[in-house]
């Protein structure tokens, strides 16, 4: 796509390379780090060691007790506002109409609604990003009120992990790591996200925060958009792809093949980002100090290296698709292009969001892929769309009345087994898509069984040096790496996922047999099952595990292969 | 809409599916789907090793020796199997074995980095640019060459980071062995053979309603990947990943320590059919102390390697076998003014890499630097170039479009690059 670019850099480069000072600056750097880099590393290695040794150690002594006071902490943390607006039921209503209508011109059948216990696991994966503890599952499961599920959606929204889920989906877009931006801190942006996710901050605002953000990241973290994406052609790929919904990038170098999209719209877009200056992170491994880096906006164009590609062109700030705005040269671009990209009269923002938000629920877009609302890719129901975006602007962005909208529906609702007449169908909502769980869902739900893998860290730990890491991260990374280019529908885990799975400590850890007690063995299966499936099992799955626990040299075998075969079943790496 | 690649998989996975789910098939099974795999061309699937030498080689101490030249050190160059062909004197056995490779001496590349130049060398692309992840070397090779019924993992990491499969996604991940003499992480069970036996049984039961009442192709996917999975454990092929199963007298020759044990780790994964595998050495990025460690690292380099292509030959795999040692970028012709004992700092304008078996015509040098080995003076290589090459030479069509996210076609090789097999093979 970009030949002409690279040709032109690698010449350049290699011209350049006589006497520049980039190089220089990295001889520098490299050789400080070298002198320094053996003595730490050794000293590194013993301190991580022993911390490793007795993290776990303290992981599984006080694990049920860290837990509950971290949750306590956390809920205390985080201011959670619920959506005020009462008219969701009416809303999903209208949803349904609407796909009721398209599945009968279609002559497809529709699934039943799924069972409390489908709807249970389901929603808590998708509004909290993690399944639910087994006293708050059998409570739900033996709730005999009629709005249980209303009320179960309002508990969730209001739960603080569903700020957290959201910052994990919106820390990856916002925030992908690379070598420019490595010792970056990425936690104080994730922990601001989620608060503005909990306290429900309207969409609108929200993003005119990150847009304009300026100052330094330990007085306003939302700056770390411009840390995190050092280019202004990272910043406009990313305004255009997460909150405009169209991948405008291919204009970078050259008109769109696909849209009338052409080079000067994109530079136009990006001129607006032309006076940032994102201040430049110290090298965290020698120790440098990057809590308080900060982002300005000059008065005239960014003299910051690196921050121009080679590709651009200098225009004038133009909104896309849109007006060039009359700015004097010395106010600064950005509050211009947060009204204009925030504002409801802007075609893309709010579809943008309800098209990712329904994504994220359904596992598909009404317009799908969802960073692809281009006019040849059309929606799956225009008219839904339309009305559903209409609604969501009128809340004055209010995302929790946007979920809640969704998960009321009989569509969201339905179960994911699908007939032998509607199996091809996954865009219509004749039944529900499976989806797999992302990798933090993955290691959030087998902390809560296992006890093993430590939730997610809360405690900021001031003087770390790297700032993305922890297990979690790293666990992330391993079981879901690319995973922003995938769907949730499709299975993409390999062969070192499966092997960590079945033979690490996660599922085979014999602590974790205790939470499921002594009882009889029918007592144990329930428990067992509603701690990792949320349902109870079947007549015919009781006969197969009694069957298997009297093969079984031990009762403490026989339960340990359950609980193993349980964790590394499809059904529990799945959102059924 | 286009089928995206996973469905794709899916469908060609089908067909193996309904099989007992522990079916184990050994050796000849792997072979057999290698050799299945390659049967539209006829011609023997092949593998690629390679030696990444971390932090840039020095090329003017190593592969383009300048003795009279400013800048010069202390090396002095040897004469070597191929007439005319001169290389470092630290690089003794090496040198017996130029006859089968080729040098290239005219690398000239746009990173001088280390973390972008190795993304680019490992890619071929920018980091970041077009706002993808790219699909390194490896993943490439796992996606054309591997099986996807194979046993063993298509891509094997030893010793190092390395980049990922970008794109092309999880599936094509290396497999990661941090420390070969150690193995790889979580092959074992962490129970007996006999109950690790009983669980898969348990587990394949406890699947059967789900599978029946949800048949989402993701689910036939986790239930594919873990009977590779499992399969593998059970594998006689497995036990390449066990170095100490090596006999010691042709375990000695390849040198001791982690490096040494991952070369022939490396070895033993190519001979069960592994398609790409690559070995880590750290500690090339000699701004400081150049000579005493260039020249400890050339040793270990010499002699890992030299065992290597030995054995492989000694196999009948040389052939087949593309063996790549490289960098990130080399370093620079003068040598800096730090400290008592000066070293060389990055330099990707001009450098050298060197390349083995895989069916090349050895003996051979591409492309030339002044006599200072500062400038290309013949014949420059870009990465994009070379990645191409490397290609060609083991069966892959460099101009593939790959399918990243929105359908949008990205080529293996970006275009504007260039092929030099014709003078290498």
């Amino acid at each position: 796509m970009k030949t002409l670019r690279v040709f032109t850099l690698a010449v350049f480069s290699a011209l350049a390379m006589i006497g520049s000072s980039l190089p220089a600056a990295d001889v520098k750097a490299d050789l400080k780090a070298q002198r320094i880099k053996a003595k730490e590393e050794a000293a590194k290695k013993a301190a991580d060691e022993a911390k490793k040794v007795e993290e776990a150690k303290k992981v599984n002594d006080a694990k049920a007790a860290e837990l509950a006071k971290k949750a306590a902490a956390d809920a205390k943390k985080t201011v959670s506002r619920p959506s005020a607006l009462q008219d969701a039921p009416a809303v999903a209503k209208m949803i349904d109409s609407q796909i009721d209508a398209r599945l009968k011109k279609d002559n497809l059948p529709v699934s039943p609604i799924g069972t409390d216990a489908d709807f249970l696991r389901r929603v808590y994966l998708d509004i909290t990003g993690v399944i639910p503890q087994y006293e708050k599952a059998k409570a739900f499961l033996d709730d005999k009120s009629t709005n249980k599920r209303e009320k179960l959606i309002d508990e969730l929204l209001s739960d603080s992990h569903y700020g957290r889920k959201q910052a994990d989906i919106w820390g990856a877009k916002l925030f992908t790591v690379d070598s420019d931006n490595r010792f970056v801190q990425k936690e104080p942006f994730t922990d601001w996200l989620k608060d503005q996710f909990n306290q429900n901050t309207p969409w609108n605002e929200f993003v005119s925060a990150i847009v304009t953000a300026t100052g330094p990241v330990d007085e306003n973290p939302a700056v770390t958009y411009f840390l995190s994406n050092r280019s202004i052609d990272k910043l406009t790929d990313t305004t255009g792809q997460h909150f405009l919904g169209v991948r405008i990038n291919c204009a970078q170098c050259h008109n769109h093949p696909f849209t009338s999209t052409k080079q000067t719209e994109y530079w136009g877009l990006a001129a607006f980002y032309s006076k940032v200056v994102p201040q430049r992170p110290k090298n965290a491994v020698m120790g440098g100090d990057n809590t308080k880096l900060t982002v300005t906006e000059g008065a005239s164009k960014s003299r910051t290296k690196e921050f121009f590609p080679e590709s651009a062109k200098t225009v004038a700030p133009k909104f896309f698709g849109g007006d060039e705005p009359k700015l004097s040269g010395a106010e600064p671009y950005r509050p211009a292009l947060a009204k204009w990209l925030t504002s409801a009269e802007n075609p893309y923002f709010a579809k943008a969001m309800v098209n990712r938000t329904w994504a994220q629920l359904f596992g598909n877009g009404i317009v799908d892929p969802v960073d692809d609302m281009i006019d040849k890719n059309k929606p799956s129901h225009p008219e839904l769309f339309e009305e559903l975006t209409a609604k969501f602007t009128a809340s004055g962005f209010d995302v929790k009345y946007l979920i809640k909208c969704i998960t009321l529906t009989q569509a969201y609702q339905r179960t994911s087994k699908h007939s032998p007449s509607n199996k091809g169908d996954a865009q219509l909502y004749s039944h529900m898509n499976v989806k797999m769980m992302s990798g933090e869902e993955l290691f959030d739900s087998l902390a809560v069984i296992t006890g093993l893998v430590s939730p997610a860290p809360e405690v900021k730990r001031p003087g770390m040096k790297y700032g993305n890491g922890g297990p979690r991260a790293s666990f992330v990374t391993f079981f879901l790496a690319g995973a922003d280019e995938v769907k949730s529908t499709t299975y993409e885990a390999g062969i070192p996922q499966a092997l960590k799975l079945m033979n690490s400590k996660i599922a085979g850890n014999p602590a974790a047999l205790k939470q499921f007690g002594t009882g009889k063995p029918a007592d144990i299966f329930e428990k067992m099952y509603i701690t990792t499936l949320a349902r109870r099992p079947t007549s015919a799955e009781i006969q197969k595990l009694s069957t298997h626990l009297a093969k079984a040299s031990s009762p403490t075998e026989g339960y340990s292969d359950i609980l193993w075969a349980l964790l590394n079943s499809s059904e529990f790496s799945m959102v059924r | 809409m286009n089928l995206d690649q996973a469905t794709r998989r899916r469908f060609l996975q089908a067909s193996s599916l309904g099989v007992g789910s522990v079916a184990l098939s050994g050796w000849m099974g792997v072979l057999a789907n290698r050799a299945q795999a390659a049967a539209p061309n006829g011609k023997k699937p092949k593998s690629c090793i390679l030696i990444w030498s971390e932090g840039g080689v020095s090329h003017k101490d190593t592969l383009d020796l300048k003795p009279d030249s400013k800048g010069a050190g202390d090396f002095k160059p040897i004469k070597t199997s191929a007439s005319g062909i001169e290389i470092s004197e630290h690089l003794p056995k090496l040198a017996t074995h130029m006859h089968e490779g080729v040098i290239v001496r005219s690398m000239s590349t746009p990173e001088g980095a280390h973390a972008r130049a190795r993304y680019h060398l490992h890619t071929g692309y920018r980091e970041g640019q077009g706002g993808l992840t790219y699909p390194s070397l490896g993943a490439i090779a796992a996606s054309e060459l591997g099986s996807e019924k194979a046993a063993m993992p298509n891509f094997v990491s030893i010793g190092g980071r390395s980049f990922g499969s970008g794109f092309l996604g999880p599936k094509y991940q290396p497999i990661l062995v941090q420390d070969a003499t150690k193995g790889v992480e979580d092959l074992k069970a962490q129970v007996s053979d006999k109950q690790f036996s009983n669980r898969t049984g348990l587990l394949e039961e406890m699947e059967k309603a789900f599978y029946h009442d949800y048949q989402t192709g993701a689910a036939v996917d986790h239930k594919t990947n873990y009977d590779r999975a499992v399969k593998l454990m059970h594998s006689k092929e497995a036990k390449a990943f066990d170095v100490s199963a090596e006999p010691a007298a042709s375990k000695t020759k390849y040198g001791s320590g982690k490096f040494a044990d991952g070369v022939l780790m490396a070895r033993r994964l190519v001979e069960v059919g592994v398609p790409f595998v690559e070995v880590t050495l750290g500690g090339w990025d000699t701004h400081l102390d150049n000579f005493e460690k260039v020249k400890t690292l050339s040793t270990q380099i010499d002699n890992s390697v030299s065992a290597l292509l030995t054995d492989l030959k000694e196999r009948g795999l040389l052939e087949t076998t593309l063996v790549i040692w490289m960098g990130e970028f080399g370093r620079t012709p003068n040598i800096n003014t730090k400290g008592t004992k000066p070293g060389r700092d990055h330099y990707p304008k001009a450098w050298s890499l060197a390349m083995f078996g895989g069916g090349l015509k050895g003996g051979r040098v591409v492309g030339k630097t002044d006599a200072e080995g500062a400038t290309v003076t013949d014949h420059p290589v870009k990465t994009g170039d070379f990645l191409a090459t490397v290609c060609e030479v083991l069966g892959i069509d460099h101009t593939k479009e790959n399918e990243a996210v929105s359908g949008r076609p990205i080529k293996i090789v970006d275009k504007g690059n260039v092929p030099f097999t014709k003078d290498v093979m």
